[in-house]
C-alpha cells in the first residue's frame, strides 16, 4: 500500500515536473435539439453548424470566448493593412498540418476564401466579401495578401470565428483530389478534433488529435454531437449521464436545477425583434407615432417574466445587438428604454388619427430556439387590443411567412425573429440585410439616411468613425421606432454533474466547446 | 400465371408512376426549401446560387423528367438540406427502421399470442377483461404520449433504460415497446376472435371427443387454424411499422426512415420527401403484389386470369 502511494506520488510529481498533460480520454457528448442542415462542408453550412465545425477546422482569425479577435487563436498570427486600406497582409502560423498530414499554407487560405465566395457557397455572409474582394496573393507559404476593390476595415472580422464559416481554412490538395462531394462526406481540417463519422439525424462524432496548437492536449478522446429533437429525451439522457451538455427550454430549467444539474446561460443570446413588412407607405405604421404607440403598448417586463420564465430582459433598440454595443462603445441611455404606457400609446394613436384603432396582421410561428413564438404573438395581440388596435393572428410556419415578407404581399403585417447576438461586424451584416434599402427584398426599414450610414461603414477606414456611424444608426433606428425590439433571450444549457466549469462564451452561435476540451 | 404476373407488375408500375407525379407536385406546393436551408442573412444572390446549384431554377417539367429518369435507376438525387446523395441517406436509415420494426413485431407476437389465446380460452374471466383493456389502451393511446411517459419514467426517473438513440439492444426496448403496443392490441383482438370462432368448430369438438387434452386442442388444433388471418395481418403490420414510425423515431431520436421523413418534411427537402414516399409506396406495392401472388398460389379459386 505504502509502495503504491509512493509510486503514485512519484508519477504525479514527474508529470508536474515535465508539464506533460494527461492523454485525451473519455467522451464528451453534446445533445442539441437541432443541427440546422447538418452539413460538414463549411461552404454549405453557414453559422448554424459552426459549433461542431469549429472543432474540426481552424479559422484564419481566431477569437477569444468573449468575441475579440486574437492572433493567438487563429492561423494568422499577425495582420496589417496598407496605408490605402486595400491590401491586407496576413502572417500565417507555421507547422500547422491538416489531419491527413498535409501542411497548411497560404495556398490553402487563398483556396478556402475563394471557395467560400464561389458558386457552391451558401454560407449567407459571402455577399459582402464577393463585392469587396479583388484578388488574393500568396507571396510565401506563410503569407497571404488580400486585395480589396475599396478601402475597408472589415476583412479581419469577416474572416474570423466571430462571424460564420467563411474564415475556416480547408485543405486545397485534398479537396482537389477527392472532389467537393467527397469532402462534404469526409471532411479534413486542421482543428483539434478530426472527423470520425456522421449519421444524419443522429450524430457527428469527432476524435482528438494528440496535441493541437490551439488548445494543447485535448481532454476528451472523442466529442460526439447528438441531435435529439424531443426535450424529454434530452433531459432523461442528462439524468442518466449519457449526455454532458444539452439545450433545455426555459420552462424546464427549474426542474433540472432542482434535480441538481448545473444550468449555464448564454446571456442575451438573441434579440427577439419584430418588424413590419414593407412597403409601409399606405399603412398606419408609416406614421412614427403609430410605431411608437405599438412599442409603448407592450409590457416587456411581463413578457420576460411570464412567457420566457424570467430568462429574458426588455430590449430598447431595433436591431440592438448588445455584443456590438461594447465594440462600438454604445451605452444605452435610460430614456431609450420603452416604458409600458398604454395611456400614452392610446394618445399617440389618437394624435395620428387612429382613435378607433386599425386592423393589423400578426404572423404567428415558432422558430428554432423559440418554442414560445406563438404564445408571444398571442400576448402581443392582447396588448395591442387594449389600445384599440384590432390584431388578426395568422398561424403559419416560418417559410410561409418569409415568402410574404420578401414578396411584400402583406404590407404592414408583423413578423419576428430571434436574431442571434453578435459583435459589430455581425450586426453590420445583419443591418445590411434588414435595414439597407438597396439590399431588398429582406429590407424592413425604408430610410435613405440609414442606407447612407451603412454604405459608409463598409468603406470607412477609421475605426472611431465606424463606431460613430454605428452609434448614429442605432440612435436613428430607435428614434424612428423602426421595429419592435422586444426582449433579449438568455439561452439555458443543462450540463451533467461532471462538467464543473464551462463558459459558453459570447460569440455568435458558438458554444465555446474549445473551453471544455482544452488542456488544463 | 405469367400473364397474371405481368398484369400485376404493370399495374404496380403505373401506381408508382402516378404516385411520383402526386408527390412531386405536393412536395413543391409546400414552399421554398431554401428559406430553411440558407441562413436568415442570405442574400438573393445566395438563393440564386443555391437554386442553380441544386437544379431548382429549371422548369418543373424538366425537374420531374430528371427525377423520374434517375429514380428508375435508383438515383434519387441530392438532399437539399444535407447535400448528400439521397440513396446514401436511405441506406443509412432503412436498416435501422427494419431492425426496430422487427424488434417491435417480435415483442408484439410474444405478448399477443399467449394473451390472445388465453383470452379466448378463458372468455368472460378477469384475464379476458384485462386483455381487452390492454388492447383498447394500446389502440387508443397516442404513441407520442406513451413514448414520452416511458422516457420520463423508465429512462429519466428510474434510469433503467436508455432514453433515446440507437446502439445496444437496450436502446430497442422503449421505442420497440411503444411501437409494438399498438400492434399487440390489434393482433391480440384478431387472434382472440379467430380462436373463438375456431374453438366452436366441429373438428375441435371431434378432437375433444376423441380424448385429446385441452392443451393439445387449443395449441395444436385450434391455434394452427386461427393463425391464417393473424399471419396476413402481421405481414401488413410489419410494412406499416417500417414505413410509418415517424412519431416514435422522432421522440426516441431513432435514426430511421420515419425520422428522415420528418426531417425532410419540416425542412422541405424535396428529393428526400420524394424518395421516402416512393420507397414507402414501393414497399406497400411489393407487399400487395406478393400477397396477391401468394393468394393465387394458395387458393386456385382466385382466378389468375382475372
Amino acid at each position: 500500500m505504502r509502495a503504491t502511494t509512493a509510486l503514485l506520488l512519484l508519477l504525479l510529481t514527474a508529470t508536474e515536473a515535465t508539464g506533460a498533460a494527461a492523454p485525451p480520454a473519455g467522451e464528451l457528448t453534446v445533445a442539441l435539439s437541432s443541427f440546422a442542415n447538418e452539413v460538414l462542408d463549411p461552404a454549405l453550412g453557414g453559422h448554424g453548424v459552426k459549433f461542431y465545425l469549429a472543432l474540426m477546422f481552424d479559422y484564419l482569425i481566431g477569437v477569444t470566448p468573449d468575441g475579440r479577435l486574437s492572433p493567438e487563436l487563429g492561423i494568422a498570427t499577425a495582420w496589417e493593412v496598407s496605408p490605402d486600406h486595400r491590401r491586407w497582409t496576413f502572417t500565417l502560423r507555421r507547422d500547422v498540418h491538416f489531419h491527413n498530414g498535409d501542411p497548411l499554407t497560404s495556398a490553402d487560405v487563398r483556396f478556402s476564401i475563394l471557395r467560400a465566395i464561389g458558386p457552391r457557397s451558401t454560407t449567407g455572409y459571402a455577399g459582402v466579401l464577393r463585392a469587396l474582394l479583388d484578388r488574393i496573393e500568396t507571396p510565401a507559404p506563410d503569407r497571404v495578401v488580400i486585395v480589396t476593390r475599396e478601402p475597408t476595415l472589415v476583412i479581419p472580422p469577416y474572416l474570423s470565428r466571430a462571424l460564420a464559416t467563411e474564415g475556416m481554412i480547408l485543405p486545397k490538395r485534398y479537396i482537389e483530389s477527392v472532389g467537393d462531394d467527397e469532402f462534404a462526406r469526409k471532411p479534413i481540417g486542421s482543428g483539434p478534433y478530426r472527423f470520425v463519422e456522421q449519421v444524419t439525424g443522429s450524430h457527428v462524432r469527432l476524435a482528438a488529435v494528440p496535441h493541437h496548437w490551439r488548445i494543447g492536449t485535448p481532454r476528451y478522446q472523442t466529442v460526439t454531437f447528438r441531435v435529439i429533437p424531443e426535450e424529454s429525451t434530452r433531459m432523461a439522457m442528462v439524468r442518466r449521464g449519457e449526455v454532458d451538455i444539452a439545450d433545455v427550454s426555459r420552462d424546464r430549467v427549474r426542474e433540472m436545477e432542482q434535480a441538481g444539474f448545473p444550468v449555464r446561460y448564454r446571456d442575451n443570446d438573441s434579440l427577439l425583434h419584430l418588424w413590419w413588412i414593407l412597403p409601409w407607405d399606405r399603412t398606419p405604421v408609416r406614421d412614427r407615432r403609430v410605431r411608437e404607440a405599438l412599442n409603448l403598448a407592450i409590457d416587456r417586463r411581463e413578457i420576460a417574466a411570464t412567457i420566457f420564465g424570467g430568462k429574458a430582459e426588455p430590449a430598447a433598440i431595433p436591431f440592438g445587438l448588445t455584443w456590438a454595443f461594447r465594440d462600438v462603445k454604445l451605452t444605452v441611455p435610460d430614456e431609450w428604454r420603452y416604458p409600458f404606457d398604454p395611456a400614452r400609446a392610446r394618445a399617440l394613436l389618437a394624435e395620428a388619427g387612429y382613435r378607433d384603432g386599425f386592423p393589423i396582421t400578426i404572423f404567428a410561428y415558432q422558430l428554432p430556439a423559440l418554442p414560445e413564438g406563438r404564445e408571444m404573438a398571442e400576448a402581443l395581440a392582447g396588448y395591442w387590443q387594449k389600445i384599440g388596435v384590432r390584431p388578426t393572428l395568422v398561424p403559419v410556419d416560418y417559410p410561409a411567412f418569409r415568402k410574404q415578407w420578401v414578396d411584400r404581399t402583406a404590407p404592414g403585417a408583423v413578423g419576428y425573429y430571434n436574431l442571434p447576438n453578435r459583435d459589430w461586424i455581425g450586426t453590420y451584416t445583419l443591418l445590411d440585410k434588414f435595414a439597407h434599402t438597396p439590399s431588398r427584398p429582406t429590407d424592413t426599414v425604408a430610410d435613405p439616411e440609414i442606407d447612407r450610414m451603412l454604405d459608409a461603414i463598409l468603406t470607412t477606414t477609421d475605426r472611431t468613425k465606424i463606431n460613430e456611424l454605428m452609434r448614429q444608426a442605432f440612435a436613428r433606428l430607435r428614434r424612428d421606432h423602426d421595429g419592435i425590439p422586444l426582449v433579449y433571450l438568455h439561452t439555458p444549457y443543462v450540463t451533467s454533474k461532471r462538467i464543473s466549469r464551462w463558459d459558453p462564451g459570447s460569440v455568435m452561435l458558438d458554444l465555446n466547446i474549445d473551453g471544455l476540451v482544452a488542456e488544463r | 400465371m405469367l400473364r397474371f404476373v405481368l398484369a400485376r407488375l404493370s399495374q404496380s408500375a403505373i401506381t408508382l408512376l402516378l404516385f411520383s407525379v402526386v408527390i412531386f407536385g405536393l412536395a413543391r406546393a409546400t414552399g421554398d426549401p431554401l428559406t430553411l436551408v440558407l441562413p436568415m442573412v442570405a442574400t438573393e444572390e445566395d438563393f440564386a446560387n443555391a437554386r442553380r446549384y441544386l437544379g431548382l431554377d429549371r422548369p418543373l417539367y424538366a425537374q420531374y423528367v430528371t427525377f423520374v429518369g434517375r429514380a428508375a435507376t435508383g438515383d434519387f438525387g441530392t438532399s437539399i438540406r444535407s447535400r448528400r446523395p439521397v440513396v446514401e441517406l436511405l441506406r443509412e436509415r432503412l436498416p435501422n427502421s427494419l431492425a426496430l420494426a422487427a424488434f417491435s413485431m417480435a415483442v408484439s407476437l410474444l405478448i399477443a399470442f399467449p394473451l390472445g389465446v388465453l383470452a379466448a380460452v378463458r372468455r368472460g374471466t378477469a384475464l379476458d377483461s384485462g386483455a381487452k383493456v390492454l388492447a383498447t389502451l394500446g389502440q387508443s393511446l397516442p404513441t407520442f404520449w406513451v413514448g414520452i411517459v416511458l422516457i420520463e419514467v423508465v429512462a429519466g426517473r428510474l434510469q433503467w433504460l436508455p432514453a433515446g438513440g440507437s446502439g445496444s439492444l437496450a436502446h430497442y426496448i422503449l421505442p420497440g415497446f411503444t411501437l409494438g403496443w399498438f400492434v399487440v392490441a390489434g393482433l391480440m383482438r384478431l387472434l382472440r376472435s379467430a380462436m373463438l370462432e375456431v374453438l366452436d368448430a366441429e373438428y375441435v369438438t371431434t378432437a375433444r371427443a376423441k380424448g385429446a387434452s385441452e392443451v393439445s386442442v387449443v395449441w395444436r388444433h385450434a391455434l394452427r387454424n386461427a393463425l391464417i388471418p393473424v399471419v396476413t395481418f402481421a405481414g401488413v403490420y410489419f410494412a406499416i411499422l417500417v414505413t410509418s414510425a415517424i412519431v416514435v423515431e422522432t421522440v426516441f431520436a431513432w435514426p430511421g426512415m420515419g425520422r428522415l421523413a420528418y426531417e425532410a418534411i419540416t425542412g422541405r427537402d424535396f428529393p428526400v420527401i420524394q424518395a421516402v414516399v416512393l420507397v414507402t409506396a414501393a414497399i406497400v406495392v411489393t407487399v400487395n403484389f406478393a400477397v396477391d401472388l401468394l393468394y393465387a398460389v394458395i387458393d386456385p379459386r382466385i382466378g389468375l386470369a382475372s
